[in-house]
């Protein structure tokens, strides 16, 4: 019976502290639940939860036909997290065999630090042979990093970018918003191994940049890249110059400055980073006579049948003496007086014309304004105020002197005239394509008529005549009808502060074929040595080298059957 | 008694729905990430193969080539236009 009664009582004891038992671990959970919940929640979730940034690629620059011109690739930076590694020898023969080389005492010194960069720009396919080894101590970080396949071609239009891979120059800083696509952060979470778990596939292709194409040409780029840099080195020039354009939509089709630089190599000289194509002026000497010529047979100033007395070749204005390089005697034609590029009879013209007139020619064409071009560091250009005008501004600008003006500037009032009086916009930038094939599509832009068609068609037949019996001969090509304009423009000596005669700025500009024109290009060569420094025999040879290639290349039909 | 049993067995289901959508779930978000890292890897892989044709057919370089085999630029009489 005692015995039956010790049995109870050990069995309720044993209940009890079951139950305590049970009751406590119970206590617990509901503290660990109820009272401790957000604290632990918040910790695992620290463990446990991440936020992934998902860096942009940024997006490719492409030329009129498609062609990559910049891209982005993903590179590696390898690292070494010191803690971290277990077989050094092993880990150092497996980066050898893949061309990574890690100095001991490095890791030495920093043998308490967990991110050693060892190697960087490594390649996708070396980062997977090294992972797969999967050996401890070894970590890569992906970045984006810019490439131009095309190397020096293009190189002021493509500009650059930094080290955060922002545009700094050219295309990319431009259209930089565009181009860069847009940081997201993600979450994502690490099981126990470390591994990655996602909630959602991300489509990396809707963040990453937009596509921007060009109106360039890579092949017109080529061709005046080529023949430019050949001019460049004969002449030993300071500077040379080439743009070619569509007249009939302002698309701009090469640009070329040389001195240049190649975009994925370091810039060694800053000063090679400017395009002197849209950011130099000069002073354009006889190419500005079709504005001053332009203006007065628009204004009625002027007439074809009116003659011209030349003054054997030296006209005294004001104690100065204008002279003409091809003395001329007796009266000419109006159009004989453009085609031998005559000073004289382009300051009896602009006299006729006014100084108001000329000045609102001047404007009207574009000059002392930005042209509007889709790049960064466009000059306005230079241009004495109409009101401080003295009695030799008017004679001297006449024939392109006392005016400062930039390549694109000329290049783009020819066009006018080629577009039968319209001016246009120049642009570089035809197309902005989103991943998802959205186009923003960038049309021809008209800025103003600057003259009537018939006056632009008698311009042309003026240019036409320019180059077939003035000044101009040597820019014509073989089975095409050529229309062009010479200049030789004396350059200031800034010790004397005068004309120099030593230096001088040839430029021709022209357009093929003359009467329907499908481009219009224009050359110019900065200080060239040798034997002749006029336009006749530097500039314009080199622009009928680059015309006659790019008609072969565009198979535009012969219109010079003679 | 027969409805305690009905009630136990879909516990029971509700009970093992609920475990193999979670295991799914978590199977599913493995390959997730298992088919995005795939695809990031081949999107960078075709980059890298698009900027090397890009660098192969750069003009200036098939121009080095052309001069290296002597090759010249046709003249005009020696070209013909087809149709």
């Amino acid at each position: 019976m005692r015995n039956k009664k010790n049995r109870i009582n050990r069995k309720t004891i044993l209940a009890f502290v079951m139950l305590l038992v049970f009751f406590l671990l119970f206590a617990k959970l509901i503290y660990l639940q109820v009272f401790l919940h957000e604290k632990i929640n918040r910790t695992v979730g620290k463990m446990v939860n991440h936020e992934a940034v998902e860096v942009p690629k940024r997006g490719d620059i492409l030329d009129a036909k498609g062609n990559i011109l910049a891209t982005s690739i993903k590179s590696y930076t390898c690292f070494i997290d010191a803690k971290m590694i277990e077989d050094f020898e092993a880990l150092k023969k497996v980066l050898y065999e893949n061309g990574i080389k890690i100095k001991e005492k490095k890791i030495y010194d920093f043998k308490n630090m967990s991110y050693i960069p060892i190697a960087f720009n490594v390649d996708s396919f070396i980062v997977e042979k090294i992972k797969k080894t999967k050996l401890k101590g070894v970590g890569f970080e992906a970045k984006y990093i810019r490439r131009y396949p095309q190397g020096r071609l293009l190189a002021h239009i493509l500009g650059i970018t930094g080290c955060d891979g922002s545009g700094l120059e050219g295309i990319e800083k431009i259209c930089n918003t565009s181009l860069s696509g847009e940081i997201i952060k993600t979450k994502i979470i690490r099981d126990g191994r470390g591994q990655i778990i996602r909630n959602q596939f991300l489509n990396t292709q809707e963040i990453h940049g937009c596509n921007v194409e060009l109106t360039i040409d890579r092949n017109i780029q080529f061709i005046v890249e080529q023949e430019l840099r050949k001019a460049f080195e004969i002449y030993k020039a300071t500077k040379a110059i080439c743009i070619v354009q569509d007249p009939k939509t302002g698309k701009i089709l090469a640009m070329v400055s040389i001195p240049d630089f190649d975009c994925s190599d370091k810039i060694k000289n800053i000063k090679s980073l400017r395009n002197s194509a849209i950011s130099d002026l000069y002073e354009p000497g006889s190419t500005f006579k079709i504005i001053t010529m332009a203006a007065a047979l628009e204004e009625g100033k002027v007439k074809l049948s009116d003659l011209l007395y030349l003054e054997s070749g030296k006209f005294r204005i004001a104690g100065h003496t204008i002279n003409d390089d091809h003395k001329i005697k007796g009266s000419v034609t109006l159009c004989r007086a453009f085609e031998m590029s005559s000073n004289i009879g382009m300051v009896k013209i602009a006299q006729r014309l006014g100084t108001d007139l000329f000045y609102d020619y001047i404007r009207k064409f574009g000059f002392y304004s930005l042209t509007g071009i889709d790049l960064p560091g466009e000059a306005k250009g230079l241009l004495m105020d109409v009101k401080r005008w003295n009695v030799l501004t008017l004679p001297n600008i006449s024939f392109g002197q006392g005016i400062g003006v930039s390549a694109l500037q000329i290049i783009n009032a020819f066009s006018s005239l080629a577009n039968d009086g319209v001016l246009l916009r120049p642009f570089v930038v035809q197309k902005i394509i989103k991943y998802n094939s959205e186009k923003e599509i960038f049309e021809k832009k008209e800025i103003r008529r600057v003259v009537s068609k018939g006056t632009a068609c008698i311009m042309k037949k003026m240019l036409k005549n320019a180059v077939d019996l003035g000044t101009g001969k040597s820019a014509k090509i073989h089975g095409y009808t050529v229309g062009g304009k010479t200049g030789t423009a004396q350059k200031i000596d800034h010790s004397t502060k005068t004309y120099s005669t030593k230096y001088y700025t040839a430029s021709f500009c022209g357009m093929v074929p003359a009467m329907n024109p499908r481009f219009v290009a224009l050359v110019i060569i900065d200080e060239p040595k040798g034997s002749s420094y006029y336009a006749s025999s530097v500039a314009s040879p080199v622009f009928a080298k680059i015309s006659k290639r790019i008609v072969e290349y565009l198979c535009i039909e012969k219109d010079d059957i003679k | 008694m027969r409805k305690q049993l009905y009630f136990g067995v879909s516990l029971i289901i509700t009970v093992f729905v609920y475990l193999w959508q979670q295991n799914m779930s978590m199977r599913l978000a493995y390959k997730v990430s298992f088919l995005q890292s795939d695809y990031d890897k081949l999107n960078s892989e075709n980059d890298i193969l698009r900027l090397k044709i890009n660098s192969n057919l750069a003009l200036e370089k098939m121009d080095e080539i052309a001069k290296k085999n002597n090759l010249l630029r046709p003249d005009e009489k020696h070209i013909i236009y087809i149709d």
